[in-house]
């Protein structure tokens, strides 16, 4: 339904534009789109302005003056479903060029993911939204303010009737405080809240047993033995970098010998959790349902009729019922957001038998703003089909594209005869409605935000907006007839709160990124029911679909982001698209392969996407992730299919009842690693306990003379026990290194041209993998072959160890790679960046050349860091020390699984790291003796396996 | 043309040195010309495109860098030994039946070393520095870098190519002469003129030529050896499991030798009946030649043997996963594509009736052809493919513009050897009459 063929937007046009309602007569929005398209071009990046905004507070060390050259860090934030990611911005003349995680924040300390790493891709993004429209035309924000002054006088006879809000989910105080100050000013206005992956039904659970809102914290560095019943404790979303992080120190003190790390899982679907998994269970979501219950029936907290479990299914229950009994107060047992509410409750009520609340499992108020009463998006859409909703206000949501689909959304948008889009794209909502209206990315806006412990962050702008943009609090201002200004807004909240020491504060906050002490208090819950059922559940035998945000789109807002587009999902390593997930089992009985196409139908509703066999899937769950298929104006994101699509409001991520078939025809999937099985070879190796060591090959000879390293020699070291393939790396690597992104043809063509993979691995059996990943950046060999094959000295070894790609010297005789056991080398196949847009220019680090067509590049371990670091040690006369190099990948990692630096230094992390008798070398047959080194994953055997059970 | 007389060398004069002056199928000739330059545009075009966008227009990705472009070169210059080996080889050794042979395999030489020379230019990912490979006085003050087999490939192809070029040409002088004696045309007559350097003929001139076409020759034949040689350690040097082995250099000589040999049988049967030399290019001679492709191959059969023995024996996995990638890996075709054309129709040559009918040997020629240009794109390929870590494995798959480029250079070998045909004199005539002075050649009944 076009917006210029409705009655109502001749109406409103009439009354408000009388001189345009003849014009647009007959007009269909295509042939709009297609005058507006020169304008817009126009209207594009003329209006650039990279100086950095005078107010924003550097966050160390302010040089006296702007040195261009030298960089500057702001701290900020990003944020993901509102909760905001810590950052340290790095720019150089008002243009920031990478984003790190803030060391200094209380709860993340540093650490990050793949989103944050990739906001960076999304402030420059081409295809954003860049100036104000009206009825799909360029219009002037002077309009839209008058416009709105008008709606606003009308709203306030009326005392705000039939006004609507509908944001993502809000953690930010000052949206929180502005919602607040506007319903209050328009007590009948209402506000709703539309965020596709938020735990909604996480939060009913603790509504069930505790009677309010909490929010859970699991303290994972606490937690010796921890129970997932299908819980991606260390999987992608705004959790991961702070869960992974606390993972990561409990496994370290076990490494240390200190305590347990136990993680058993039960998931129908391999996640990042089931791969680190001590003990995995294939369960269908139903069986996972049942495993809770039989857990909870065993410790006495229900005493319903027990579940029939299958043999595993009861072995792997007996196992986790020892281990808990045994690590009472130190264990932590989780229920996937992904299941009902009375599931989810008994899980909690489990963490209260097993002595896990307040220890291993705290709780603290919401740290999301919510509407009052029942404003959910269903009620939103049921008072706008009834005719109910007069100005419907999006802020920064895609309600067509990803409402549960048993929402009529379209027809009920139809109804609204003011329709407001704010936001970064122009998107599938943006289409139907009459204003669009471009917002500020969250790194060029003031605003504020929560961390998952409610630590409140302030966002300040790291440049100033290039594009006619205006930021959310502005105008949310706006759609009351104002016109604040967002830092104002911003200051105002906080001046609310701080009183007279407020400048001091505001000064300080902004240096260090976030507000100290403004944590929400852990509070002991007290169980106010305990009479918790699980739900009767279908018998149905039939295929279950889960439904799973993804892992590099999430629920669809990176569709136009090429790094995360291009990032290869972690498991199976597909690109640009979504996959349908089915078990090999499965894949078998219908004759099914990789790349067919698949049409998967529930009730009236199906869709069409590509088939891909995961190992260790369990075999009759089908799993679908959210974020493709998208319709955006400018074509980006089209690849996959739009699981929304079949979602349902009750129903949000476990279906039953679809329909499954191929339609005989075949795609190409781009995928880096087209096969994951390890083959009998030892690439990654294992071990049984923390301290054993792994067979070591007996020392081979070589025909070259020993290279005698000097200090400082350079080396890596990868914790393989500590990885858990989040990609947080590879996406830190593309953004410091200046890496090309090729599209989905040349990667299915085998040119992807990240300088860092994680190879993932699933051995046999099909039904219950072993599964490992495995970090691999260039290995730096001592006795590099690539070096030996180069006819014109273009990669070379440095006197610090590194092998070095001369790029003005390479003439291309790709000979490096064909020599390179590890196959790290890529080659720049064609000119990859000469037609770059000017953002994607202007967003490039320039301490890494960029590099032209016919050459070979690689990993240089951060070689302009290496190198920045030597020039202030010399300049202070002194040696680099240790920990002052941080390479990128390094830097981004969660579970610090990445350590660098001077092997020779007996002191320095990496030479202890070195010194594990767990070290060894990836290919060490080979005899390249590399500087990167892995230390083997632990996995213990289970105390029943040992035969102690 | 009429029978020739058996004391009259004039007949050979007539049949060899008359053809540029006269060529005898001018219209088949243009024929044939038109369709090698048809082949040449091919490889213009497929070469400008690659050089306007990128090697990218090729199959080529990471893992298997390297694609046909390499096997080809290896292909071409494998072919390119034959000349050298059959002309110097016999030149030393005295034998007199190279004679018949020596010139066209010579000039098929020149031209596949041309082709070869031009591959590993095109396939540079920076074509317009190829001259970093030399060692050349620059303000960079760099010089190659000499323990890349690449550096030694370029010297190796450049001497191969002087070399082979000097010996060709000084062996063609005493010809031209001739030719440019019976010229009438006043174009010919300056062509041939200029062409042969002022041959007269005295005793001096012969004394002079013959000392300078013997070092010549002494020059090229270790070079024969040395060059594949230095050519198989382009993959022997890389530590890649398929590549990094000892037998590579004996066998890659002896199957650039087999490959020559093989396609100059196909090309001696062409000529022989295109230009009627039935009386030149004898029964003897394809008899020759057929014993020389059955002793190369078999040769050759033996490296086969012998790396696979090695594999084996060393048990080494990635060895052995590599040997099976080979014989039932995706490119397994390739394989026993290899070893059937190479060596089933081979064994037809252990009886002589096979060795002289021309058509047998034509069409073993061509299988063998075809068979090393298997074997090539198989050592490059499969070794590539599937190398140490599994989660690199990848597949290649030659581009329309790899296969135009391969087909254009036919036709950059085929422009210049008609070319060669059709103005030069095809077969050494005055070491043919010297032959048939000391009774060494039959004498034409």
């Amino acid at each position: 339904m076009s917006v210029t063929g409705s009655d109502e937007l001749a109406r409103i046009l009439a009354a408000e534009h009388p001189a345009l309602a003849p014009a647009l007569d007959g007009v269909a929005r295509r042939s709009l789109l297609k005058a507006m398209a020169a304008s817009l071009a126009l209207a594009g990046l003329p209006g650039c302005d990279w100086r950095p905004d005078d107010d924003a507070m550097p966050y160390v060390n302010t040089p006296e003056n702007v040195q261009p050259g030298r960089a500057k860090w702001y701290a900020s934030a990003v944020t993901l479903n509102g909760i905001a990611q810590p950052i340290l911005g790095k720019t150089y003349t008002g243009r920031p060029v990478k984003l790190e995680g803030n060391p200094d924040h209380p709860l993340t300390r540093g650490a990050g993911d793949v989103f944050l790493q990739a906001a960076l891709l999304g402030l420059y993004d081409p295809e954003r939204s860049q100036a104000p429209r009206h009825l799909g035309r360029p219009a002037s924000w002077a309009a839209f303010d008058a416009a709105m002054q008008a709606n606003a006088r009308a709203l306030d006879q009326v005392q705000g009737e039939g006004f609507r809000l509908l944001t993502g989910a809000v953690t930010s105080p000052t949206l929180a405080r502005q919602i607040g100050d506007l319903t209050r000013r328009w007590p009948k206005a209402r506000w709703h809240v539309l965020e596709p992956t938020r735990e909604d039904q996480r939060i009913a659970a603790a509504q069930l047993i505790f009677g309010k809102s909490l929010d859970l914290h699991f303290q994972l560095d606490q937690a010796e033995t921890i129970v997932s019943f299908d819980d991606d404790l260390l999987g992608p979303g705004p959790r991961q970098g702070v869960q992974a992080r606390l993972w990561a120190e409990r496994r370290r003190a076990f490494q240390a010998g200190q305590g347990g790390s136990r993680l058993l899982v039960a998931e129908p679907t391999p996640s990042l959790t089931g791969i680190r998994a001590d003990r995995r269970l294939v369960a269908s979501p139903r069986a996972v349902a049942d495993l809770v219950q039989a857990l909870a029936l065993s410790l006495g907290i229900h005493d319903a009729p027990a579940p029939t479990l299958s043999a595993t299914a009861q072995e792997w229950l007996g196992a986790v019922s020892r281990e808990l009994s045994e690590k009472r107060g130190r264990s932590l047992v989780s229920v996937g957001p992904w299941y009902p509410p009375e599931v989810q409750a008994l899980g909690l009520l489990i963490n209260e038998k097993i002595g896990a609340f307040s220890k291993t499992l705290r709780l603290i108020a919401p740290i999301q703003a919510l509407p009052p009463d029942d404003r959910s998006f269903a009620a939103l859409v049921a008072d706008m089909e009834a005719g109910r909703v007069n100005t419907l206000a999006v802020l920064d949501a895609n309600p067509v594209y990803a409402a549960p689909a048993d929402l009529v959304v379209r027809a009920a948008m139809d109804k609204v005869p003011l329709r407001l889009h704010a936001g970064l794209y122009h998107d599938e909502t943006a289409a139907l409605c009459h204003w669009n209206l471009p917002l500020e990315h969250d790194l060029e806006t003031w605003s504020d935000a929560r961390a998952l412990d409610g630590t409140v962050s302030l966002l300040q702008p790291l440049v100033r907006p290039f594009y006619s943009v205006r930021s959310r609090h502005t105008l949310l201002g706006n759609f009351a007839g104002g016109s604040p200004e967002a830092r104002t807004v911003v200051q105002d909240t906080w001046r609310q709160t701080w009183g007279s020491d407020f400048d001091a504060r505001w000064r300080d906050a902004l240096y260090s990124g976030f507000i100290a002490g403004s944590a929400e208090p852990f509070v002991t819950p007290t169980v106010t029911n305990r009479t918790v059922i699980a739900p009767p559940r279908p018998l149905s035998q039939a295929l279950t679909l889960a439904i799973r945000p993804d892992p590099t789109l999430w629920d669809g807002r990176f569709a136009t982001n090429a790094w995360l587009q291009e990032l290869p999902k972690p498991i199976t390593k597909v690109t640009w698209e979504n996959v349908i997930a089915v078990s090999p089992a499965l894949a078998e009985a219908n004759g099914w392969k990789n790349g067919d196409q698949l049409r998967l139908s529930l009730e009236q509703r199906a869709i069409q996407g590509t088939a891909w066999i995961v190992p260790g899937q369990e075999r009759d769950t089908v799993a679908v992730t959210c974020g493709y298929g998208r319709d955006l104006e400018s074509g980006a994101g089209q690849g996959g299919y739009n699981a929304f699509a079949l979602t349902a409001t009750q129903e949000p991520w476990h279906r039953s009842g679809i329909a499954l078939q191929a339609i005989g025809d075949s795609e190409t999937v781009a995928t880096t690693e087209p096969v994951h099985a390890m083959d009998g070879f030892d690439f990654v190796r294992r071990v049984a306990a923390p301290g054993a060591s792994v067979a070591k090959e007996s020392k081979a000879e070589s025909f070259y003379p020993e290279r005698k390293p000097d200090s400082p020699a350079w080396g890596m070291s990868i914790d393989l026990d500590l990885c858990i393939g989040c990609n947080a790396c590879v996406t830190a690597c593309d953004a410091e290194n200046n890496v090309p992104m090729v599209g989905k043809d040349l990667v299915a063509h085998g040119r992807s041209m990240h300088w860092l993979r994680v190879d993932h691995y699933a051995e046999d059996p099909d039904e219950e993998p072993s599964f490992a990943f495995q970090p691999v950046p260039c290995m730096h060999c001592e006795q590099a072959p690539c070096e030996m094959g180069c006819p014109v000295n273009a990669t070379v070894h440095s006197s610090d160890g590194l092998n070095l790609q001369v790029y003005n010297r390479c003439i291309g005789t790709r000979t490096c790679s064909a020599y390179c056991p590890y196959k790290v080398r890529r080659f720049n196949w064609f000119d990859f960046t000469g037609n770059d847009p000017e953002p994607i220019r202007a967003m490039r680090n320039p301490d890494v050349t960029v590099r032209q067509r016919g050459v070979m590049e690689k990993c240089t371990y951060c070689v302009q860091r290496i190198r920045a670091a030597r020039i202030t040690a010399d300049i202070e006369t002194r040696d680099v020390r240790d920990g002052e190099v941080v390479t990128a990948c390094q830097q981004a990692c969660p579970t610090q699984a990445i350590v660098f630096g001077n092997i020779l230094d007996p002191q320095a992390a990496v030479t202890q790291r070195k010194a594990n008798a767990r070290d060894y070398a990836l290919l060490e047959e080979a005899n390249t003796k590399p500087r990167t080194t892995y230390l083997a994953r632990i996995e213990p055997l289970d105390p029943v396996e040992r035969g102690e059970g | 043309m009429s029978a020739p007389s058996p004391e009259n060398y004039a007949v050979v004069t007539r049949e060899v040195d008359t053809i540029p002056i006269a060529y005898p199928h001018p219209v088949i000739w243009a024929i044939c010309f038109g369709a090698a330059l048809v082949l040449f545009t091919l490889f213009l075009i497929g070469v400008g495109a690659t050089f306007r966008y990128g090697i990218g227009m090729w199959g080529n990705d990471i893992p298997v860098g390297w694609g046909i472009a390499i096997s080809n070169y290896i292909w071409f210059l494998g072919i390119g030994h034959a000349g050298t080996l059959i002309s110097a080889l016999l030149l030393l050794t005295g034998t007199s039946r190279r004679n018949a042979l020596s010139r066209f395999a010579e000039a098929m030489t020149l031209f596949a070393v041309i082709c070869a020379g031009l591959y590993p230019l095109i396939h540079l990912g920076r074509p317009w520095l190829f001259y970093w490979m030399a060692p050349y006085p620059n303000s960079m003050t760099i010089e190659p870098q000499f323990r890349s087999p690449l550096a030694w490939d370029f010297f190796a192809v450049l001497t191969y190519l002087t070399v082979s070029a000097l010996f060709w040409y000084i062996g063609i002088i005493p010809d031209l002469a001739a030719v440019r004696d019976r010229a009438r045309k006043r174009w010919q007559q300056v062509f041939y003129g200029l062409l042969s350097l002022g041959w007269r003929g005295s005793a001096r001139h012969w004394a002079r030529w013959d000392e300078a076409y013997r070092l010549t020759a002494v020059i090229a034949i270790p070079l024969v050896v040395s060059v594949h040689s230095e050519i198989s350690l382009l993959f022997a040097a890389g530590p890649i499991p398929g590549w990094t082995s000892t037998v590579f250099p004996p066998y890659f000589v002896l199957g650039a030798a087999f490959s020559g040999f093989a396609v100059v049988s196909m090309i001696s049967v062409i000529l022989r009946h295109a230009l009627k030399l039935g009386d030149l290019v004898t029964e003897r001679h394809l008899d020759l030649l057929g014993k020389l492709l059955l002793a190369t191959g078999l040769m050759t059969a033996y490296g086969y043997w012998s790396e696979v023995f090695d594999t084996l024996y060393g048990g080494d996995s990635q060895e052995l996963a590599t040997l099976h990638d080979r014989i039932a890996g995706e490119y397994a075709w390739s394989y026993w594509g290899a070893l059937i054309a190479n060596f089933v129709p081979l064994q037809l040559l252990w009886w002589k009736r096979f060795r002289v009918n021309p058509w047998s040997l034509f069409l073993i020629g061509l299988a063998v052809a075809i068979g090393m240009w298997l074997e090539r794109y198989m050592l490059l390929v499969v070794t590539l493919y599937r190398d140490y870590l599994v989660s690199s494995w990848g597949h290649y798959h030659p581009s329309v513009w790899e296969w135009m480029i391969f087909v254009g250079m036919i036709g950059v070998f085929l422009a210049p050897f008609l070319l060669f045909v059709r103005f030069l004199p095809v077969i050494s005539a005055f070491e043919v009459k010297a032959a048939i002075f000391k009774g060494e050649e039959p004498r034409h009944a």
